[in-house]
């Protein structure tokens, strides 16, 4: 049986790519000035997170918003609990997120507490 | 066992990866567009966050760490849409923010005769350059609407665009290449890291037939200048009539393959009913899924505006876009008066059946009231929207629109 190769090859010159260049001074993100500079760059802007109060608040921040925005959640709708355990067993599960099953419970009761439905108190 | 090899090979591939691109950094101040004109304010009435990025113009703020900006309907006047206003989605943090057009490369590899390693110089000296106006819209454009509600990035109608994009063919860098007998599909990964290591990489596949039809471009131009870096710079695939899912950002690595590849964003995301509406019911989810493909015919309205406040005797234009997934759109209709009468809108430019498609037909409500609005749409080849769609993922939007006014 042929064994299958390593399919997706990097190019070395890309791993040079470095962040000296990145950094020079006066690196523009408008495309025109950037057309002329070899390096295009850009800075992109630092949205504070937004956390609604709950319980096990702290866990959602330390475990959750260590990949993503919390606006993965406060631009939801209000779901039932199952949908709040899907997400956070997805995460786990597909995405490989290093949440304990104790921290899983915790982080859905948080969800649940700022997303669940309108009458889950 | 191949997927345990294919596993392997690409965490050594991740291990080279190690600086490559600059990390994902988040400085300076957050920068709120201006306030939109009046009749576009009550559009964004439930979305609270308007956000401006690099190179982009205001923008509706669905996420920030990775972005994902939705276009404002505003924008959906013209042909083409401003590159600044070019929606914006990307599913992991680790993205792009830094190139050096001096030393990228295209990896081209795999069940090839002769791997490539392309310079952005190669891409535009070596191969016939081609030009193609195509719809670019995310599978889950308009997820906001379905109803019950599902989770997901939760965009209303902004999460797609119409450019004209210039490249070359990926059938001609893959001859270039020389593929090998054996390959049933080609693999493309962008710039674009996980956060952390544990994640997989973006990646998604064509079969070898789709990416040798022709009509598959690696894009270096949209509307005629470099592409802004949330929409993929230097390149980024355009598959033409498909959902964005496959349009790569940043693509760098194309790999020519002889088995499928296996990866989350091919066998478990992404994916649909395996019937020709791709619908489903919350009770009876359907058993069999495949890979979204492509785009179901749909129309919007763009004007008037929701809730803009309309004036009894006064003349006005209804205005929207309507699309599919590259038959083209032979009619779109409009009704006035929730689904009574139809009448037949003007069309626009025909720009090609992978463009969208402008249209408008004049309206002067003539008594006060409330009025429901509809639009559907026709395909060349006879597809018509759907009265009624609902599936799991919110994807592919076919239904007919409603847009309820009121007449003061």
């Amino acid at each position: 049986m042929k064994l299958h190769r390593s399919i997706f090859v990097l190019p070395t010159a890309l791993a040079l790519l470095t962040f000296a260049s990145a950094q020079q001074p006066g690196a523009s993100s408008k495309s025109a000035k950037a057309s002329r500079n070899p390096v295009q760059e850009i800075t992109l802007p630092n949205y504070p997170a937004d956390t609604p109060p709950g319980p096990n608040l702290a866990a959602y921040q330390q475990k959750c918003l260590l990949c993503h925005t919390s606006r993965y959640v406060t631009t939801q709708p209000r779901f039932p609990r199952t949908v709040w355990e899907k997400e956070v067993k997805k995460m786990v599960d597909v995405y490989g997120a290093p949440i304990t099953a104790e921290e899983q419970q915790q982080i859905v009761e948080y969800l649940f507490a700022i997303k669940g439905p309108v009458d889950n108190k | 066992m191949t997927g345990v090899l294919h596993r392997r090979s690409f965490a050594a591939m991740l291990a080279g990866l190690g600086g490559s691109v600059a990390a994902n950094r988040f400085l300076g101040p957050h920068v709120f567009g201006n306030l939109l004109p009046d009749a576009w304010a009550a559009e964004t009435a439930n979305a609270p966050e308007l956000a401006r990025y690099p190179q982009k113009t205001d923008m509706i703020l669905l996420t920030d760490r990775p972005p994902q900006l939705e276009t404002p309907l505003r924008y959906f006047t013209t042909d083409l849409t401003p590159n600044d206003a070019f929606f914006v989605r990307w599913h992991l943090s680790g993205i792009p923010t830094s190139v050096d057009t001096r030393t990228f490369r295209l990896a081209v590899s795999g069940n090839v005769r002769k791997p490539l390693s392309l310079s952005l110089q190669d891409l535009r000296t070596r191969f016939e350059p081609v030009s193609l106006v195509a719809l670019c819209q995310c599978a889950g454009n308009s997820r906001s609407l379905f109803e019950p509600r599902v989770p997901g990035g939760q965009w209303g109608n902004g999460a797609m665009s119409n450019a004209r994009w210039t490249g070359v063919r990926l059938k001609d860098v893959l001859d270039a290449a020389d593929v090998l007998p054996g390959t049933v599909q080609v693999g493309f990964r962008g710039l674009d890291t996980p956060p952390i290591p544990q994640t997989p990489r973006f990646e998604k596949s064509l079969s070898i037939d789709r990416a040798r039809d022709g009509e598959v471009m690696i894009a270096y131009e949209m509307n005629g200048t470099p592409l802004p870096m949330l929409n993929g710079f230097p390149i980024r695939l355009v598959v033409p009539g498909w959902y964005s899912t496959y349009w790569v950002k940043a693509l760098s690595s194309v790999a020519v393959l002889d088995q499928p590849l296996k990866t989350f964003w091919m066998d478990t995301a992404y994916r649909v009913a395996d019937n020709p509406g791709a619908e489903e019911s919350p009770q009876q989810l359907a058993k069999t899924t495949v890979p979204i493909t492509r785009m179901a015919v749909h129309s919007i309205f763009v004007k008037p505006a929701p809730n803009e406040q309309l004036v009894a005797g006064k003349s006005y234009t209804l205005q929207g876009v309507a699309n599919d997934g590259g038959s083209g759109i032979r009619k779109v209709e409009v009704s006035t008066n929730d689904g009574k009468t139809w009448g037949d809108a003007t069309l626009g430019t025909d720009l090609g059946k992978y463009s969208w498609r402008l249209w408008h037909m004049p309206w002067t409500p003539t008594a006060k009231g409330s009025y429901r609005l509809q639009v559907r749409a026709t395909t060349d080849d006879g597809q018509q929207q759907a009265t009624s769609q609902w599936n799991r993922s919110g994807y592919q939007r076919d239904v007919i629109e409603h847009l309820d006014v009121v007449v003061a």
